[in-house]
């Protein structure tokens, strides 16, 4: 076993279950201490291959999976995901390699708008989606990116 | 990155929050780039992609403006 195959088990995780496996499960599943587990964790969340909540071992964001709830719900497979922003939320059915529905909020008027990935085309593609940050700054702040 | 009905509203939130224009994207562009950046994503084999896969990526989604440079 190495920290990639934890990376693995996470995402995987989150598309089974559609949240993080706590250091505890992930512990369990590789017959590992918490201390180990969470060291790979930490490792990882290094590595950029997702990202804690600061000062804890709680998984925040495996892109395009969120941790949290967030304005961005992807429906697929049978279950409700949540997405980080609104590009992760065509993220999760591209990951999954499936259709979805998606229940999003537009920022600044606050107003729903549901979308759908079908048969491999995106429905309302007049819709813009605004990177506020250029590519180089993304991991200052990835929350806010 | 947040959606947005149009640029109208991109304005007024840029000048809401005190926030230069970044990149503004159709949901179509946004989900060509989805397939390229995540479509192998739940591989075991991704263990990230180097400075150059990243561009790589970028210039396939047709994103060659300097926002995107690596």
């Amino acid at each position: 076993m190495d920290i990639w195959d934890v990376r693995a088990f996470v995402y995987q995780h989150f598309a089974d279950t559609t949240h993080a496996p706590s250091v505890d499960e992930t512990a369990r599943h590789f017959n590992l201490s918490n201390e180990e587990a969470g060291e790979i964790y930490k490792e990882l969340n290094n590595r950029h291959a997702f990202f804690l909540e600061p000062e804890t071992l709680s998984i925040r964001m495996a892109n395009p999976f969120s941790g949290i709830p967030t304005d961005f719900k992807v429906h697929a497979n049978g279950k409700t995901y949540f997405a980080n922003c609104a590009w992760d939320m065509l993220g999760i059915p591209a990951a999954l390699h499936c259709d979805a529905v998606i229940d999003a909020v537009f920022t600044k008027s606050n107003e729903a708008v549901q979308l759908e990935i079908r048969d491999g085309k995106v429905t309302n593609g007049e819709l813009l989606v605004h990177f506020p940050v250029r590519f180089a700054h993304w991991y200052d702040d990835l929350v806010f990116t | 990155m947040l959606l947005f009905r149009s640029e109208e509203w991109v304005d007024k939130w840029c000048k809401r929050n005190h926030l230069e224009h970044g990149e503004i994207l159709t949901i179509n562009q946004v989900w060509e780039l989805s397939k390229l950046w995540y479509g192998n994503r739940m591989s075991v084999d991704f263990h990230g992609r180097s400075i150059e896969q990243v561009a790589e990526v970028f210039k396939q989604a047709g994103l060659k403006s300097k926002f995107w440079y690596v």
